[in-house]
């Protein structure tokens, strides 16, 4: 239609993402909890744009950083807030100890435990500083009695997104015991729509980034398929692909969002049915999102990129074989090259 | 400079924590941020002051009623960490409870301004469990959603009220009247099953009534996908499903008139497929099955290009079907010639 298609600017994506590792402006003062997640949607865009070695200098002070994050067994080997946090705003040195300003108020977050353990093995850490027994511990302690999960011990609502975190953490570290997986697997089974997308909980509104969720997990799980029977199965494959419109949508007659090429893209993906999607059609909605002064990627044309739709505008052109790009796992959320490092580095701990 | 000077607005009247009497007493503490602190935050001033008083609150485990104003400063300046909502908390439990109405009021502006923020409408939630009431809280949410009527938060803050305090009565004229403000509205469609499943337990003459409330609503616009699967998500509770002879009357009605939305040729391909399950030998089975491939075929070239690959697949499966059961047919044949 409108002839040559745009080039997607990797010097500026590289330029973009590395800035967010460095110093952020006072302006983005709510990223303050969640660094970590910043830190990961850097990194791992970093390696989807195979350019890792822009970072080689700084990755183990990335790396210590991060197990600086690591929140490790108390005094009384309780295990049960075990975790990553997303920053250090209540670390404080008293003395020559540094520690964390109330106890009470200490505890891993899900979220930023996922992305904490994918970050480390993205850069090639080996996770031989990581807890295991206690990160699993942690997570179990999040699983609430309808087979959900909190994010983290201090309060929190508990999702499908939660869920995803655990099913990750506990397929990274090859201990299922974080959870009672069949009653997650019931959890997940309520929240499946009569439109056969997932929602947040039961009874919710289908909607495409927590069908990526649920999805994932029963993909980690390896019971995508012994789960969900034919009539669901089918339901849900024509569920994620009228999320098609150019791009895609993440519900029923709402905008396309650059994000939802990932979400809705890597579980289409994980059901095996890639090439029911119109790539040109995605591929060029993604594009009109592309920043390609300052880089980066918005979530609608003419707005202002963030590293979130950066990440999955990259992740969901990967999904493509866009030219240039690592591709990606669909369930973890990372290169393909950082989960086979994984696959390694899990041999060493049998 | 532009931003700088905004912030110098806001800050008008601004008495940093250091600089007050009442404060006195306590001793600020800086954030460990480390040597090379990663994806560091240049604070401003005003940033750094309101989080060294509170981590210092923290500290002295303080919980009293100026540290309810601190950590109201802390949560304007950042409204997503979810320690301070919990330190809030906390320190609500220690405070008289005639503090849980007046922090509806803040909750309120919290939302107001962070409409999609996760923390927020968790706090509320808890203050409500709290002071168990449901109070206000359908207007309040009423009044959220007319902002962003697809707000999920809100709603799944509706649903968590509607079912915790059993307020369903008045509900269903609810969806209604936003039905009717925007028909595509599917978190409007999706609350409606909701409602549905609560007030009727799709008894049968409730199920009927929204069937013809949802082809009502598909008459207007057929190619609205909402009321397509809402009507599906009907059907699961009737004897017939799918193949409910007034709903397959209607799309027959509207596809002899030209109409070709694709979700009434996907309904009438399901329809096909099914019947080339449920009655195999039927001489018209045959038929549909062949129509429904033709019908794939318009939506491969004409009437839904974008999803032309899934139609492909979906014809293979009904050629499939049509296949397997001429040869079910050919062996009974077999049979009946021995």
């Amino acid at each position: 239609m409108e002839g040559e298609p745009t080039e997607l600017t990797r010097r500026e994506h590289i330029r973009y993402l590395k800035q967010f590792l460095k110093l952020l402006p006072d302006t983005l003062s709510s990223y303050d909890s969640t660094r970590l997640t910043i830190a990961f949607f850097s990194i791992s865009g970093l390696d989807v744009l195979d350019a890792l070695d822009e970072i080689k200098d700084s990755k183990e002070n990335i790396c210590n950083w991060i197990y600086s994050l690591q929140i490790l067994p108390d005094a009384d080997g309780n295990m049960d807030r075990c975790g990553f946090q997303g920053s250090d705003t209540f670390t404080i040195r008293v003395d020559d100890s540094v520690q964390s300003c109330n106890k009470q108020f200490t505890s891993g977050h899900l979220a930023m435990t996922y992305t904490g353990l994918a970050s480390l093995l993205i850069l090639g850490d080996d996770l031989s500083r990581v807890n295991r027994k206690a990160i699993i511990k942690g997570v179990r302690s999040l699983q609430q009695d309808d087979g959900s999960f909190c994010a983290t011990q201090m309060g929190s609502e508990n999702d499908m997104r939660f869920v995803y975190c655990a099913a990750v953490i506990c397929y990274i570290l090859q201990d299922w015991s974080g959870m009672d997986t069949e009653k997650t697997i019931e959890y997940i089974m309520r929240s499946m729509s009569y439109d056969y997308g997932f929602g947040q909980g039961p009874e919710l509104e289908s909607h495409g980034g927590v069908t990526y969720c649920a999805v994932a997990v029963l993909s980690l799980m390896g019971k995508l398929h012994s789960v969900l029977n034919v009539k669901q199965l089918e339901g849900l494959k024509r569920w994620v692909l009228m999320r098609q419109v150019t791009g895609f949508q993440g519900r029923a007659n709402k905008q396309e969002d650059t994000c939802y090429s990932f979400w809705v893209g890597a579980t289409i993906q994980m059901l095996e049915i890639f090439d029911m999607i119109d790539f040109a059609e995605n591929r060029a909605y993604i594009m009109t999102t592309q920043d390609s002064l300052t880089g980066g990627f918005a979530k609608w044309e003419d707005y202002i990129p963030d590293p979130l739709h950066t990440y999955l505008g990259l992740s969901g052109l990967s999904l493509m074989k866009e030219k240039g790009l690592l591709e990606i796992d669909p369930a973890l959320n990372i290169t393909q090259r950082a989960a086979r490092y994984l696959k390694k580095i899990q041999g060493t701990w049998e | 400079m532009s931003e700088t000077s905004s912030e110098e607005m806001d800050n008008v009247g601004w008495v940093f924590y250091s600089e007050r009497e009442e404060w006195k007493d306590v001793k600020p503490i800086l954030q460990e941020e480390g040597s090379q602190p990663i994806v560091a935050i240049a604070y401003s001033a005003k940033f750094k002051d309101v989080y060294d008083y509170l981590r210092a609150c923290l500290y002295n485990n303080e919980f009293s009623e100026r540290t309810l104003e601190l950590t109201k400063d802390a949560l304007i300046l950042n409204a997503a960490n979810y320690t301070v909502w919990q330190y809030r908390r906390m320190i609500l439990q220690h405070l008289d409870k005639n503090h849980l109405e007046k922090e509806l009021l803040f909750s309120k502006s919290m939302i107001v301004d962070h409409q999609k923020n996760y923390q927020v409408w968790h706090h509320r939630m808890v203050i409500i469990q709290w002071l168990n009431d449901a109070g206000n809280e359908l207007n309040f949410v009423s009044q959220m959603l007319s902002e962003d009527p697809k707000n999920y938060h809100a709603w799944q803050y509706r649903q968590w009220i509607l079912s915790t305090f059993k307020l369903y009565d008045n509900e269903l004229q609810y969806t209604s009247q936003l039905l009717e403000d925007d028909i595509r509205n599917n978190s409007a469609w999706n609350h409606r099953y909701f409602i549905i499943n609560h007030t009727t337990d799709f008894a049968e003459s409730a199920v009927l009534k929204e069937i013809s409330f949802t082809l009502n609503a598909i008459e207007k616009a057929t190619k609205n996908e909402s009321p397509w699967n809402y009507l599906r998500g009907l059907l699961i509770h009737t004897s017939n499903g799918i193949l409910d002879p007034q709903v397959i009357q209607f799309c027959e009605k509207h596809y002899s008139q030209g109409n070709r939305s694709p979700h009434l040729l996907a309904y009438l391909i399901d329809v096909a497929y099914e019947k080339g399950e449920s009655h195999p030998h039927k001489p018209e089975t045959g038929e549909l099955l062949n129509r429904a491939i033709r019908m794939c075929n318009d939506l491969i070239t004409t009437h839904d290009k974008i999803r032309q690959n899934y139609w492909k697949y979906i014809s293979y499966m009904l050629e499939d079907k049509l296949r397997n059961n001429k040869l079910i047919k050919c062996d009974s044949n077999i049979v009946l010639e021995i």
